[in-house]
């Protein structure tokens, strides 16, 4: 049997695949131990986020009890970003097409931006190749159906491509193996966002977010 | 089978004329050793002339011309059934004309008799392409290796051989002309003034004072190559090694062609029924057996088989020239920090599209209108090149106007109930009216008073009042806002 090579305490907290408790302490002793995170555009939500931002390469979901909740105010900063870095976002089963002025006027090229329209059957398929594809940098997916296999599948796609895949669903689906869970709803000019779930960390923190006017 | 070439007695008047002639009784023909400048090797086939047949001949002159491109380079159909190739280059690697005529002969000779056409070739060799082909149809017979010595041959040739109309043939005879070494009497610059500079620049071009344009016949590349699987298969992925093999096939006929596939078109053979054709457009041309094989591994996954397959067929006939740049090397384009990095996004459009179809894959664009349902468009991706695009500016969008990401593909009728309205809880109106009027040249003239209100759930709708509808419905969400 070949003999391993002695691991310190200090190589086996370096591995990223080990979670540990405390994201201070994580952040404290290791920085480049998880990737920097992209930043939201809203400060209160960066701060409570262990990343800094939305995690680089994992599965996001956002929650809302509603299509159409301000949900899109959330991805609306990093699509200007992405986009204005000429890097391109998908949008996949979209419950309509986004309306191009709009994106323009928000700030977001649109040219960047690409539609895909699969039938149901073919949805999580596109999802996983796009998650797995590392040239697509953003994806964004409005699955119809999802349980806790496919979101296992999804995550380690995004793992593979090193993509951040962003869902919008309504259901709450137990034994999720997204990185980040968010809920959101709209309340009068506020968005209420709640972080259900953040590896790396155990606040569950409870925002109001100024909602921008498109 | 004697051809003409040989039948004529040599002329005799200098050596080197003798010399550089093309008869088997001469040992001392153009020696590869001393090749100087290009060669033109003419032929002249009046059975395959395009006046006494039609479009029948064309086809075949340019199956003899690509038959030849083995021989040069350039191969060149020139009306009236002459072809004429470039053999200068050629004649070290083919030992001498005496070879190349072999050859020639060996291609040329079973595809007449294949026509059931007479074998009769009238061919001819010189320095330039216009030369060649007229002792060519001269049935001269003549090889001619320097420049300085068409003058010679070319003179003892009667006028009437020239390509010359006519009118000018009489003017010709006229003047007393009959050859053209009477020509070559003359100072060019009364040639020019009497005969039309055309006929100048004919003779600057067979003399080689001037050069003759020749384009280069070049069938557009084809490919296409069946598999037979040998049994019955019944599931598509059993198809995988025969696709396998079609595509290697095709790959190595791209590498051989330095050609890139813009298209692939598969066609299925069953037992009893209609072949069942899948066509693949690829929206960057590749030439990659790995790519391309998934991309129709994607498309099979999603077919249904409605018969055993017995064989498949691989036809591309749309290609493009290989350019390198479409597979960069590793690392290359991050350190360069290509700006451009739509190209690494497309092998994943395409696979996306070869599974769910072309127009599953869109895109959005702007367009110039101040009607809301116009002033967007989306396209399938693929198609948005030849749509005009609008610069990403919302010059039509007035400052203030605001519009709603996601606009609803058909307006959505609102309740109204005792003066409020209602859309999954009731609406209260946020800003407004903004009026948009705009289309009244045509029958669907828009009207409306655009308000952003927002519900019960705090979903922020865009919705607008029809003026002067006739039907009494006159409220209606039109976009939802984030």
């Amino acid at each position: 049997m070949p003999a391993h090579p002695p691991t310190s305490l200090q190589t086996l907290l370096r591995q990223t695949e080990l979670w540990r408790g405390s994201e201070h302490a994580l952040r404290a002793s290791n920085p480049d131990a998880h990737s920097p995170g992209l930043a939201t555009g809203y400060a209160a939500l960066d701060a409570s986020l262990p990343w800094g931002g939305w995690p680089a390469n994992a599965l996001v979901e956002i929650m809302t009890p509603l299509w159409g909740n301000g949900e899109l105010q959330l991805v609306l900063p990093l699509l200007r970003r992405i986009s204005q870095e000429g890097l391109p976002a998908l949008w996949i089963a979209p419950p309509c097409i986004p309306y191009a002025p709009a994106l323009a006027a928000a700030g977001v090229d649109i040219a960047r931006m690409i539609i895909v329209t699969p039938t149901a059957q073919n949805l999580l398929w596109s999802m996983e190749k796009a998650l797995q594809n590392p040239a697509s940098s953003l994806v964004l997916g409005w699955p119809a159906r999802l349980n806790g296999k496919h979101l296992r599948r999804l995550q380690l796609a995004a793992v593979t491509g090193q993509t951040l895949g962003i869902l919008f669903h309504q259901r709450n689906i137990a034994h999720s193996a997204s990185v980040l869970r968010l809920s959101a709803h709209a309340e009068e000019d506020m968005l209420a966002v709640t972080v259900l779930k953040a590896r790396g960390s155990h606040q569950q923190a409870r925002l109001l977010l100024p909602r921008q006017w498109p | 089978m004697k051809s003409p070439l040989f039948q004529r007695p040599l002329p005799q008047r200098s050596l080197r004329v003798v010399h550089s002639s093309l008869s088997p009784q001469r040992r001392n023909t153009v020696a590869p050793s001393r090749r100087r400048g290009t060669l033109w090797y003419a032929l002249c086939l009046p059975q395959l002339s395009t006046d006494t047949l039609g479009t029948v001949p064309r086809e075949r002159l340019q199956t003899l011309a690509q038959a030849l491109d083995c021989l040069s380079p350039v191969v060149s159909i020139q009306g009236a059934g002459q072809l004429v190739f470039e053999v200068g280059s050629t004649l070290r690697y083919f030992g001498g004309i005496r070879q190349i005529r072999r050859r020639l002969h060996a291609i040329v000779i079973p595809l007449l008799q294949a026509w059931g056409l007479p074998t009769d070739i009238q061919e001819a060799v010189s320095p330039t392409p216009a030369a060649s082909l007229l002792l060519s149809s001269a049935a001269c017979g003549l090889a001619i290796r320097h420049r300085d010595e068409l003058r010679n041959a070319l003179g003892p040739l009667p006028l009437h051989c020239l390509p010359l109309q006519e009118k000018q043939l009489r003017k010709f005879h006229r003047a007393g002309l009959r050859y053209l070494r009477d020509i070559w009497r003359l100072p060019s610059h009364e040639i020019g003034r009497r005969f039309g500079r055309d006929f100048l620049l004919y003779l600057d071009r067979c003399l080689g004072n001037v050069a003759m344009p020749v384009l280069p016949c070049k069938k557009p590349p084809h490919f296409s190559s069946h598999v037979d699987s040998g049994y019955a298969v019944e599931n598509t992925q059993a198809l995988q090694p025969c696709i396998e093999q079609l595509l290697q096939q095709l790959c190595k006929f791209l590498h051989q062609h330095e050609l890139a596939a813009a298209h692939l078109h598969l066609v299925l053979h069953h037992e009893r029924q209609q072949p069942t054709g899948l066509h693949l457009d690829m929206r960057r041309p590749s030439r990659d057996p790995v790519h391309l094989s998934l991309l129709l591994k994607n498309r099979l996954d999603s077919l249904a088989l409605q018969a055993p397959v017995t064989g498949m067929t691989l036809k591309v006939h749309e290609f493009s020239p290989f350019q390198p740049h479409m597979t960069s090397l590793a690392g290359i384009q991050e350190a360069l920090q290509n700006p451009e990095r739509e190209s690494d996004i497309l092998p994943l459009l395409e696979q996306l599209q070869a599974r769910l179809g072309n127009p599953a894959v869109r895109s959005i664009h702007c367009r110039n209108s101040h009607c809301p349902e116009q002033a967007a468009e989306d396209l399938a991706f693929g198609e948005d090149r030849k749509a005009p695009r609008l610069a990403n500016t919302q010059a039509l969008n007035k400052p203030g106007a605001s519009r709603p990401c996601w606009l609803l593909p058909q307006p959505v009728a609102l309740l109204l109930e005792e003066g409020r309205l209602y859309y999954q809880g009731s609406l209260h109106l946020l800003s407004g009216p903004e009026r948009v009027e705009t289309q009244w040249w045509t029958q669907n003239e828009i009207r409306r008073d655009y308000y952003v209100a927002r519900n019960r759930h705090g979903m922020r709708l865009w919705i607008y009042h029809e003026r002067e509808s006739q039907n009494t419905q006159k409220w209606f969400l039109h976009g939802i806002f984030d």
